[in-house]
């Protein structure tokens, strides 16, 4: 199968071939998912990387049932979760938690940080109103808050502290994992540096597991144990981040780590460049989804979606070519 | 090296409804080089923009200046009517903004538009304007570039319509400065890469003046040889690139060096 290395029996989360199309009418259908598996280990962190388009996101909002998964499965704490009725996914709810990208969007304005953080702890936990308000206290400044800062609404707050309230919010029931869908995207870089490290300051206390959703490599590399790499649909390789960002196999993934700048002076990158734009991902072929676009494209990769084959040291490369498959003719 | 641009002393703050001022610029002086590439870096409500938007004159309404000049080619840009500066814009400087697609109107062809501005520019007939439009969009690598020109801007992806006002800003108004503020911002990786590449291509191929505003520095360390670092509406610190990435001085530029290569401040 697809997965070897990277099948584990302690993941948090599993998830085996999901799927996400999206009718774009005349019979068509965006295929936005496109059987991507992927495991999350207690306490570890796993990126999911690609650029727009790629499904990163898409695969996120299926995994917590935002929105309807069109195939597949999705297993938490060896839990299947896609068979439940949504009045049943609250339990579910209390092991798996988001953050979103744009905190001045997910959080509701009418809303002060104290209700905010208030409302997970009703609806999940029973206790009474004196330890809901101790545990108010204890989470705002578990994120480097303070109790002023309860009575707070968010357009009173900077948006590097309404993304701690989001972080907040997500830890406030205790989850086994948190997904961050580009947490520090919309942050300054002097705010996303003190946003990374309260994650993995809180993740070493609570022993979180990340499920990290990111285009910025140099935030994956600092932040990731694992890294899977999306395109258009896809993971086209996963491995741990050592070996994708030291030895980068799939010509995807080469050509997205040789294109981003460094903030270093004097430091030269030899580019793999793929030609064009990302192709459209409306009724796509039964091909490598890079073909149109792959320097070391093969007839070969024109008719058969490569399947990830595992090449070692927990990395597996969906690339025929590269892992030598197939002759370079 | 000569200075095309200087910006002298130019302070001023936004004047709300009550009339209150809040200062929002202090004193910010810096020129631009002829021919060489100039960044401006700082993060959100450092006043980069508002500085770029200045040079054209288009800044907020709301926005009073307290002091300062402007200088282009010794001329005090913040003197001139709207008719004068009007011959300056796309002609002598030309703007290519973050968002290309909302910079681009939505109801005329991407060819129709670059055309238009042929025209006003450099005058003669439709046809030759057209032909001008077509061949700025093949200079900034459009594949198809006769087919492009008849499609509408939501036809293109974010990277064919930067590469667009790229060819309008710097081929077609041929201007001798170049501002470009935050081109790259939103636009994924391999894209960036590419869009910058032809920038700075264009640039010292046509040997023109350009003022790039961004907050990234990783951007900046590959393609420019100057940087003005903004905080607050105040300028820091101006030196070359390599003594910004090599000798850092002052601590804001330190500590946004770090930031941006996650790694400790030096203490």
């Amino acid at each position: 199968m697809t997965d070897g290395g990277m099948m584990e029996a302690g993941a948090i989360l599993r998830v085996r071939d999901l799927r996400k199309n999206f009718a774009v009418g005349g019979g068509h259908h965006l295929v936005a998912v496109d059987g991507v598996s992927l495991d999350v280990a207690a306490g570890e962190t796993l990126a999911l990387v690609g650029e727009s388009g790629s499904g990163k996101s898409t695969v996120a909002r299926c995994i917590v049932r935002l929105i309807e998964p069109s195939g597949g499965d999705v297993a938490i704490d060896g839990q299947s979760i896609l068979p439940l009725e949504p009045r049943r996914l609250a339990g579910v709810y209390r092991r798996i938690q988001m953050v979103f990208q744009d905190p001045n969007a997910s959080l509701n304005p009418r809303m002060s940080v104290r209700q905010v953080l208030d409302e997970p702890l009703r609806l999940h936990l029973d206790l009474p109103r004196a330890a809901r308000t101790e545990r108010l206290h204890e989470l705002v400044e578990m994120v480097g808050l303070t109790a002023a800062h309860l009575d707070r609404y968010p357009h009173e707050l900077s948006g590097g502290q309404r993304q701690r309230v989001g972080i907040a919010r997500a830890i406030a029931v205790s989850p086994d994992i948190v997904i961050l869908d580009e947490p520090t995207s919309s942050l300054d870089v002097s705010v996303r540096g003190q946003i990374l490290d309260l994650l993995l300051d809180l993740q070493q206390r609570l022993g979180l597991a990340y499920l990290f959703i990111s285009h910025d490599l140099q935030v994956v590399q600092h932040v990731a144990d694992r890294v899977a790499v999306m395109y258009l649909g896809g993971i086209v390789e996963t491995g741990p981040t050592r070996s994708i960002f030291g030895a980068p196999r799939h010509p995807y993934t080469r050509a997205l780590l040789s294109a981003a700048p460094v903030a270093q002076w004097g430091v030269t990158r030899t580019r793999l460049r793929l030609s064009g734009e990302i192709t459209s991902p409306i009724d796509p072929p039964d091909a490598c989804r890079l073909v149109g676009r792959c320097p070391l494209a093969q007839p070969a990769c024109a008719t058969a979606k490569p399947a990830l084959i595992d090449i070692g040291g927990d990395h597996a490369v969906a690339c025929p070519v590269v892992t030598e498959r197939i002759p370079t003719c | 090296m000569s200075t095309l641009l200087e910006i002298e002393n130019y302070s001023g703050g936004f004047r709300s409804e009550t009339g209150e001022l809040t200062p929002i610029l202090h004193h910010v002086s810096f020129g631009l080089q002829s021919g060489a590439i100039t960044a401006v870096v700082g993060e959100t409500g450092s006043g980069k923009s508002l500085v770029a938007l200045s040079i054209l004159g288009i800044q907020p309404s709301s926005f009073v200046r307290r002091s300062g000049r402007i200088l282009f080619r010794g001329v005090d840009l913040l003197g001139l009517d709207e008719r004068a500066m009007r011959r300056i814009r796309g002609a002598e400087i030309s703007m290519v903004f973050q968002d290309a697609r909302a910079a681009l109107n939505p109801v005329f062809t991407v060819g129709r538009q670059l055309a238009d501005v042929y025209q006003l520019q450099h005058g003669g007939g439709r046809s030759a304007a057209m032909k001008q439009a077509i061949e700025a969009l093949r200079r900034v690598s459009i594949p198809e570039p006769e087919r492009r020109a008849r499609q509408y801007p939501h036809e293109f992806s974010g990277g064919m319509a930067q590469r667009a006002m790229i060819a309008m800003a710097a081929l077609i108004c041929e201007p001798s400065l170049l501002i470009l503020d935050e081109p790259t911002t939103g636009l994924d990786v391999t894209i960036q890469s590419d869009i910058m590449e032809l920038i700075v291509g264009l640039c010292r191929q046509r040997g023109l003046t350009t003022c790039l505003i961004t907050h990234d520095l990783g951007v900046v360390a590959e393609t420019c040889d100057a940087v003005v670092v903004m905080n607050a509406g105040r300028i820091v610190e101006t030196a070359s690139a390599e003594a910004i990435f090599t000798r850092p001085r002052d601590p804001y530029t330190q500590r946004l060096l770090s930031a941006s290569q996650l790694v400790e401040a030096p203490a």
